[in-house]
Order: C-alpha cells, then structure tokens, then sequence
C-alpha cells in the first residue's frame, strides 16, 4: 500500500506548481484502518464482487420471463425471432435477451438517479464548496447504502464525489455489457442486474445526502410539515407557475426569487413529480417558507396542462412528458427547460438576459427557452409567469370543451372501440360516448381516477375525438374538489429511532414493514393506495411512503375528513405513517435496513454488503410494493432492494417488465439456510416466496403482504402476529383461510391465541400431525424447528467454524 | 353459432407466433379432449354473474379451476373446489416439470384463461408461449395474441353467447 496521501502538495523549488493526488488503491482501507474500522470483504465491488450471493439469491428465486417482443431487433443481424427460446443470429436465446432487457431498464433507471445525484452534486459543490458537511440529522451511520457497498463513510460534499465515481464506472461497465456479442447467460444478466438495483441506491443516496445538507430539507424529523396536494388546490386567479420534473436544483431559485422579492402571495407556486416533494422539504428546517403546492404525480401531467391553468411551465429531468412543449404551445404557455437531458428543441438563452428572454416568450417569439442559468431561470420563470397570466387572460384561452362541445363530440363516436383497446386499463369508453349523446357525462366522470392520463385514446381515435379533455372537462367538479395533505418528506430514520424500534422488527413483533413506492400506473385508480396503507397501518405495520405513491396517498380523507397523514404520527414505530421524501429517497428505506442491522445486531457495514444482506433476507419482514411501478427507475429501486433480500411486488402493469423472481414453495431443497451457530442445516418457511413478483388487485396484495413478511428468525410471538395477518387478511379480502398457512407453524405457540385450539385440530385431522391434548402441545408434524437463538444465514463462511 | 374468430387486433406486443383464432364449439372439443385441463379464472368475473354461472358450468363438467387475484371470492361458495393462485406464480410453476398441481396430480397439458386484465393475461401467457409446451386457450373478450388459441376481440354480451356454446360443446 502507498505511503503517498491523497490531497494536494506543493513543491517547494517549484513555485506555483501544485499536484492533486486523487484516488490512491487501498485507500478506503488505509483510512478506514486509521480510524480503527474493520472493512469488510467487498469495499467497491465490481461486477463479479458479489455474484457468489446473487447466484445464492437466484438459486432460490428463479427468474421468470414473460417477453413483451418476442424478437430481437438490438443489431442489424436480426431481426431475430427469439420464440420459443429460440437463438438469434448472435447466439443469444430468449431468455439471455430478456434478462439483458431487464438490466437496460436497471441501469437506465440507476443512471436517471445517479446522474441526478451527479448534477445537484456539481451544483451544491459549485455553491457550497467540497468541505460543506453532509448533515442528515441525529445519525452516525449517515450514508447506510454508500458505506456498506463502497467502504466510503462520507463526511463531506467532497466526499461523495468519488462515491459517484464509482457508480458511474460501474454502470458504464454494465452498460458495455448490453452490446450484442457479450454476455450470453441469463443467470449473469440476472446477476448484472442485482448489481445495477444495488448502484441504483448509492446513487439515490448520493442525491438526497448532498440536497438534504445544502438546502434546509428535512432532516431525520418526525414532524415535517403538511402540505396541500391536488388539482383542486391551486387558485386559477393567479398567475400560476407549474414546475415538473425531478431535480429541484433550479426550483430553489425560483422560489428564492418569489420569497425575496415578497411574490409569495401573488403567484401560485406549484409542481408535478417528485420535484413538487422537494418544493416542500426547501428550507423547511427554516419554517418551510415560501410555500409550494403539490398538483400530483406523472398521471396528472398532462391532464395539468390541458386544463390551460398554468401561465408557464418549467421543467427539469426524468418522469417529464415528452410532448409537454406541444401541448403547451397550444395554449400559449411558454415552457422554459432547465436540464440538459431535456431540452424539447429549445434555443438556449442560458447567456441572455431575463428581460429579453421574457421579452421574447411572452410575444411568442419563441414557444419556450432553454435556461441553464439558474440565477437567470429565477427571475425568469415568476416573473414571466405574472406577465403571461395578464396576456393570456386577455386572449381569453379556453381550454376545455363545453357541455354543448361534449355532447357533439360524444355524437360523432362510431363505437369502434380502437380507444379501449389502445387505453392501458382498457378503460370503458365507448359506453361514456353512449350516454354523452344524451348529455349524460357521469360515466366520463366516472372514468377520471381511472384513468393515468396518457392521451393513447386522443391518438386511437380515428374520429379525432378529444377523449381525455372530455374526461377532464365532465370531472371538473371533482377535480376543483381534489385537494388532499401530505406530510412533507422526512429524510432518513435516525439512528435513535432504529435503536427504539429495532428490536420488535427483528423479533417479529412489529409486523413488518410495508414500504409503498412508486409511480402512477395503478390498475384500478389513486384509491386503492389508500386503502392498502390503512389497512396496514391499523394492522401496526410500519408503513414508509415515498415519491409518486406518497402524494397519491394524501388525495384521500376518511370519514373524520381526515387524511392518512393527518391520522397517523410518523416516528419510526410500529403503527405510523412515513413519508420519507421524493424518489432518491427510497435509499433511506433500503438504509433503515442497513442502519438495523449495524445499530441493532453490531453488524459492521463498511464494505461487507453481503453479510448486512444476508442479515435482512433472514431477519427484517419488509416488502416493498410499487403498486403503480411504470419507470426504468421503479425497477431499479426494486432490484436494489432485491439484493437486499427485500421482496417487491409490483401492480399488474408491473408484468411488463417483463421478469420476476419467484421461488418455488414446494421446492422443499430451496428452503433451507445454516444455523450460523455450527453451520447446520435447518429448514425455513417459504417466505418471502419471491424477490419480485406481480399482484392483480389489492385484495390479492392483502394476504400477500401479511405472509411475506415473515422471516426465519421470528420469535413465536412475532410468528403469531404475523401470521394471524395472513389468516384474517386471506380471510377478509379472498374470502377463505389460506391453504399454506400451516407451513409457517413450527410450534403451538405460533398459532393465533384465540384460534389456537381451533387451528391444532385442523393439524391434526387435515395434515397428520399430532398433538399433546392435555398440553395442548405439537409433538410432531412441523418442517421447521422453533429455535429463538439460531442465527439463520446464507453465506456458509459465516457459521462457526467455517472461514 | 357464434364467430368469435373475426377482429384480432393487438394493441401493444409483438411476435412471430400469434394465437389462432378459435370458435367456441371448437374450443369446447378441444377441452373436452384435454387429458389434463385447468381453467384458470382472474378477477375481472368478480360482479359479472353471467360469467361466473359460465365457469361453474365448466367446473361442474369437470375442469377443475384455479382462481388468481381475489376472483376466489366470487367461486368460495360455488363448490367446485376453486384454488386461489396468484397468476405469476402459476404461470411459472406451470412450467416446471416438477409441480404436481394444484391438487397434487401432477402436470396439465391444457389452461384455459377467462375473466383476466388483458394486459395482464398477455404477459403471463407469452411466458407460457415462449418457454412451455402447454397449450393455452384464452376465452377472453379480447384477442390474447399470446395464447396458442383466442377468440377475438367481442362485445359483452357476444362473449357470454360465445361462452354457453363452448359449455355446450363440453
Ligand atoms: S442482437 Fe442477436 S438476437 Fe438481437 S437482433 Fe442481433 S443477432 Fe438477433
Ligand atoms: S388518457 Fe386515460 S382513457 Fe385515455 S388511453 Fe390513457 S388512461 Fe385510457
Ligand atoms: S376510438 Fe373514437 S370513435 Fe372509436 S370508440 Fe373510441 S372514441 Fe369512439
């Protein structure tokens, strides 16, 4: 190992020369060494550095394909018919070619992170230097997924520079690997991808870590603001500014500019996407002014723009609709872009000033501009946004049909149904037109939460019938009526918090966790969202909201006029409501499982991602649900979190992407681990029974929920609880007790209190075990031994006695 | 007779092989003919009692059924020993040589799909096309380009007419 520190030197005989030393090999160990750290075995790890664990993971849950194309078209060899299985003209078959799909949609999403994480970087760097310290509040594990999978423990904005270095070497490794005639097995891709899932969340972290210590967001507290959320929530009278996208770098001044210069009250603020989260953790610490609104999620982009109520639109990266500039350009809303990954043709005005920029979108000059200049996007944006609401009052822009426009409109239908066959859901359109004739529009009504908003039905039409703006216009009495509250995004959960509640997660007596992530595409409407996280919440399960997901849950009141977020405090317990924050936040979800088993079981974290892996797939009961799962990134977070031994399901649409993971619960040989205490092999339930998987309705999710929560190292109090969910969610939303329940029962005490007798003779008669009467005790019949003090693992290394 | 072979638009995947378009009589043969069948109901049923009564029917001649989703709800009471499934699940352990069944005697040859989210059915039948050798038959309302047979595309009510002459020709 070098003796040469990193840093800068100058050389004294040799004036004004000065030599940066950057990264140096060992170096990770050499500091982690000084500070008297262990490191574990795969600090940085490339490619292969954790394959050994992902065949571990593969062996047991088994990819699983279901081709959207059944051809090839990467090369111009093909196209090739992959049908069958069948090999193209590079020798790749169908399922080598699906997974290599897969893990493009992975490391497009890692790289939409990263880069994000990448440019607020380069910007807070710029603005607050490399020593700024990274500060997420009362924590000393401050960067769980970077320090587990890099050995890095970052403590300043500098810091996190080389943590970026190495996700983005590793996803251009990754990257090469997608080009025909390279990789050729299925089972590598499927390797490939975990890796990808893993860099996704170092990449998340990196963005949220650098944003929440520059820009006065939220920091690991309970009690965030509530904000407004909704369509219905924005006031038309005034000028409205409508920012979308993901990156609030160039959003913070503009709202600087609106709070300097006291617009705050004259201008509506307001944004879509993950964007519009971070609005509301800006400066919150400081009291969370100036206000921003949150209209809502993808699904409600375009249905925003269409309405003609915003006076300028500002975008920035990832999630923003590609046609936002021709739909605004219809309704004479300039559109200012702010990102180089989308610049929608825009001439860039980065270097003029903002009076000849508002000069010249405000006349029409252009339909919108390219503004790289933050200071100049400030000024721009609400003060174009004033003028423009004045002038575009004065064209008197309607944007919407008429009842009378509805009806003609609704006439001139032929009911061919190329709409509903084209529309996603395959929603029921035709018989909306039907009714429409008679000027009945409650069906179009009707359709609004349903529909996520694409505009596919306006492009089948081949009568050119608006479709969407009529859903839009016969809904607008329910739109001006949406308006909800969301808790303001939390940032991470502190170390205190974990020491509080980690026992009763790894025990099994706090049910588990259900972490609701993800974007819009819900099969059946914003609701079920919340029917789902009440549901759990009353159960005592700790449910962690984030991105998309986390504002659809606050469209919703209960009977209290209450919302989710109200009813429910947010600490880190059993019982409470979570919103961690926007999308590269979902790393806090995937930390907190780190930060379990660093704080709670002493586990070292720095550079030993399999053992803190291992250490949740047998012990922390979280299940991730992306029920509305759309995006390259959702499947990025997700493989992420599937390296971490943590199970995603996904909404029907989900099956699109085209792979799950699913194990086998009859495969008994699948379902075994060591007994790290002598590296004996014991038997485990079938639970969680995949790493990702789909459900098709909320009350399959139910019972699919409470059982994959458990975990072999429950307790039998933790077990019970776990499994009287199972029962009585089976028995609530499917309508019978499960068929497998009594394979996750390895003593009586498992059984639920109240039906243990109950249960004990269903054992006895349906499946041949037998049972003590008198003690009411299980003699024989279990699979699985009820053993509190064994140590479940994966890695055969870590048993005792093994090296 | 209902011709349930006619509109076979797609709307968004893409492949060589494409399903057959099938009419009732000739798929209810076809089942009848199948050595080992399994009906394999998804949520959509649930509310719609002309369906449900369609699968009781075929259930009562001897198919057994697997119920995916929450469609388990609408057959609990109907006692023709409906076993809840989750599809994804199904549709992998179908291929595996392996699985003995729902019942525990052993693999099908024929699953026969009604009552699904159309984009749903799709995925998890071209993961049946491209890597089993099952036959599947999807009596769907829309045309499941993946299945190996399908009706078309039908209007409700051409659907339930097309579904009682396959019962009859069971
Ligand atoms: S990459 Fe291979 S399978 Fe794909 S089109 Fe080219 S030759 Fe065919
Ligand atoms: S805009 Fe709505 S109704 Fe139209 S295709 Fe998309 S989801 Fe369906
Ligand atoms: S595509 Fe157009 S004409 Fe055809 S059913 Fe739909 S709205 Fe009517």
């Amino acid at each position: 190992m070098s003796d040469i520190e990193a840093g800068k030197f100058s050389i004294d005989e040799l004036e004004n020369v000065q030599i940066t030393i950057g990264k140096i090999v060992g170096a990770i160990e050499k500091k982690a060494e000084e500070e008297g750290i262990e490191v574990g075995p795969t600090p940085k790890p490339g490619i292969s550095g954790l394959r050994d664990w992902d065949y571990k993971l593969l062996s047991r849950y088994q990819p699983v394909y279901t081709p959207v194309c059944d051809q090839c078209c990467y090369c111009t060899f093909g196209k090739c018919d992959l049908t069958g299985n069948k090999e193209g003209a590079c020798g790749i078959n169908m399922e080598a070619h699906q997974a290599r799909e897969t893990l493009l949609r992975v490391i497009t999403g890692t790289a939409a992170h990263s880069a994000h994480g990448r440019h607020i970087l380069h910007h807070l760097i710029d603005k607050y230097g490399r020593d700024k310290p990274i500060d997420v509040g009362p924590s000393n594990l401050i960067a769980p997924n970077t320090q587990a999978v890099t050995g890095i423990r970052p403590e300043t904005l500098g810091d996190l520079e080389e943590v970026m270095d190495y996700v983005e070497e590793q996803v251009n490794q990754l990257l090469a690997t997608i080009h025909a005639g390279q990789e050729g097995a299925a089972i590598d891709f499927e390797s490939k991808i975990l890796h990808g899932g893993m860099l996704d969340h170092v990449g998340m972290e990196v963005s949220d870590l650098a944003q929440m210590s520059c820009l006065g967001m939220p920091k690991a507290e309970t009690d965030t603001p509530l904000v407004e959320i909704g369509m219905g929530c924005i006031d038309p009278q005034k000028p409205v500014l409508v920012v979308i996208g993901h990156n609030v770098s160039g959003v913070t001044y503009i709202m600087d500019y609106i709070h300097d210069h006291d617009l705050d009250d004259k201008i509506e603020l307001a944004g879509l996407c993950c964007t519009a989260l971070d609005m509301t953790r800006y400066q919150a610490e400081k009291g969370g002014q100036p206000h921003a609104k949150i209209i809502g999620t993808l699904a409600k982009e375009l249905k925003m723009i269409r309405s003609g109520v915003p006076d300028v639109i500002v975008v920035d990266e990832q999630c923003v609709r590609a046609d936002v500039l021709d739909e605004a350009k219809k309704l004479s809303i300039p559109v200012i872009t702010t990102n180089e990954k989308i610049m929608y043709g825009l001439p860039n005005r980065s270097n003029d000033s903002a009076a000849e920029i508002i000069e010249d979108l405000s006349t029409f000059k252009d339909p919108g501009a390219l503004i790289l200049n933050f200071d100049t996007l400030g000024e721009v944006a609400p003060e174009l946004a004033i003028k423009m609401s004045k002038i575009r009052d004065d064209m008197g822009i309607t944007a919407l049909p008429s009842d009378e426009e509805l009806q003609e409109l609704s006439e001139k239908c032929v009911q061919c149904g190329a709409c509903e066959l084209d529309c996603p859901v395959n929603l029921p359109i035709m018989a909306a037109m039907k009714d429409g004739v008679d000027k009945d529009f409650r069906k179009f009504e009707e359709l609004h939460d349903l529909c996520i908003g694409c505009g596919r039905c306006d492009q089948a039409c081949p009568k050119d019938i608006p479709v969407l703006n009529m859903i839009e216009k016969a809904s607008q009495k329910l739109i001006s009526e949406e308006k909800g509250i969301v808790r303001a995004g939390r940032g991470q959960i502190s170390d205190p918090e974990i020491r509080e509640e980690g026992v009763n997660l790894v025990l099994g007596t706090t049910p588990g966790i259900i972490a609701m992530v993800g974007c819009s595409n819900y099969p059946n409407g914003t609701k079920d969202l919340y029917k789902v996280a009440d549901e759990m919440l009353k159960r005592n399960y700790i449910v962690v909201m984030s991105g998309c997901s986390a504002m659809d849950l606050g469209m919703y009141k209960n009977e209290d006029g209450e919302t989710l977020y109200e009813k429910y405090p947010a600490k880190f317990l059993a019982g409470n409501l979570i919103n961690v924050g926007s999308c590269v936040s979902n790393s806090h979800i995937t930390g907190t499982a780190i930060k379990v088993a660093a704080i709670f079981a002493q586990r070292n974290v720095t550079g030993n991602y399999e053992e803190i892996a291992d250490y949740i797939t047998n012990r922390i009961g979280a299940v991730g649900v992306a029920w509305g799962a759309y995006s390259q990134k959702a499947v990025a977070i997700g493989s992420g979190c599937n390296r971490l031994g943590i199970p995603v399901i996904v909404g029907p649409h989900g099956s699109k992407y085209r792979r799950a993971l699913i194990g086998k619960p009859y495969d008994e040989a699948a379902w075994k681990v060591y007994d790290a205490r002598d590296g004996s092999e014991m038997p485990i339930p079938s639970a969680p029974e995949f790493l990702l998987t789909t459900a098709e309705s909320i009350e399959e999710l139910f019972p699919m929920l409470a059982k994959n929560c458990i975990r072999p190292s429950d307790n039998s109090m933790g077990r019970m609880i776990k499994l009287t969910h199972y029962m009585e969610l089976s028995q609530k939303y499917l309508g019978h007790m499960p068929e497998d329940w009594y394979r996750f029962v390895r003593t009586e005490t498992d059984l639920p209190l109240a039906k243990r007798e109950e249960l004990l003779k269903i054992l006895e008669a349906e499946h041949g075990w037998e049972v003590d009467w008198k003690r009411k005790k299980i003699i024989s019949g279990p699979a699985m031994k009820a053993d509190v003090s064994a140590q479940p693992t994966n890695v055969k290394r870590l048993c005792k006695g093994e090296c | 007779m209902v011709d349930t072979t006619k509109n076979t638009q797609i709307y968004s995947t893409y492949g060589r092989k494409m399903a057959k378009p099938v009419n009732p009589n000739v798929a209810g043969k076809m089942l009848s003919k199948a050595k080992r069948p399994l009906l394999v109901v998804g949520s959509e049923i649930v509310d719609n009692e002309q369906i449900i009564e369609k699968i009781v029917a075929m259930a009562k001649k001897g198919i057994p059924v697997a119920a995916t989703g929450h469609s388990i709800t609408a057959l609990v009471n109907k006692d023709i020993g409906a076993k809840y499934i989750n599809i994804h699940s199904l549709g992998t352990f179908l291929g595996d040589k392996n699985w003995t069944g729902l019942d525990g005697q052993g693999p099908y040859d024929t699953v026969v799909f009604l009552g699904h989210k159309k984009y749903y059915l799709d995925q998890v039948l071209s993961g049946i096309k491209n890597f089993t050798d099952l036959k599947a038959l999807a009596i769907e309302r829309h045309y499941m380009q993946n299945a190996t047979l399908s009706f078309g595309n039908l209007k409700p009510e051409v659907h339930v007419e097309a579904l009682a002459e396959l019962v009859e020709n069971l």
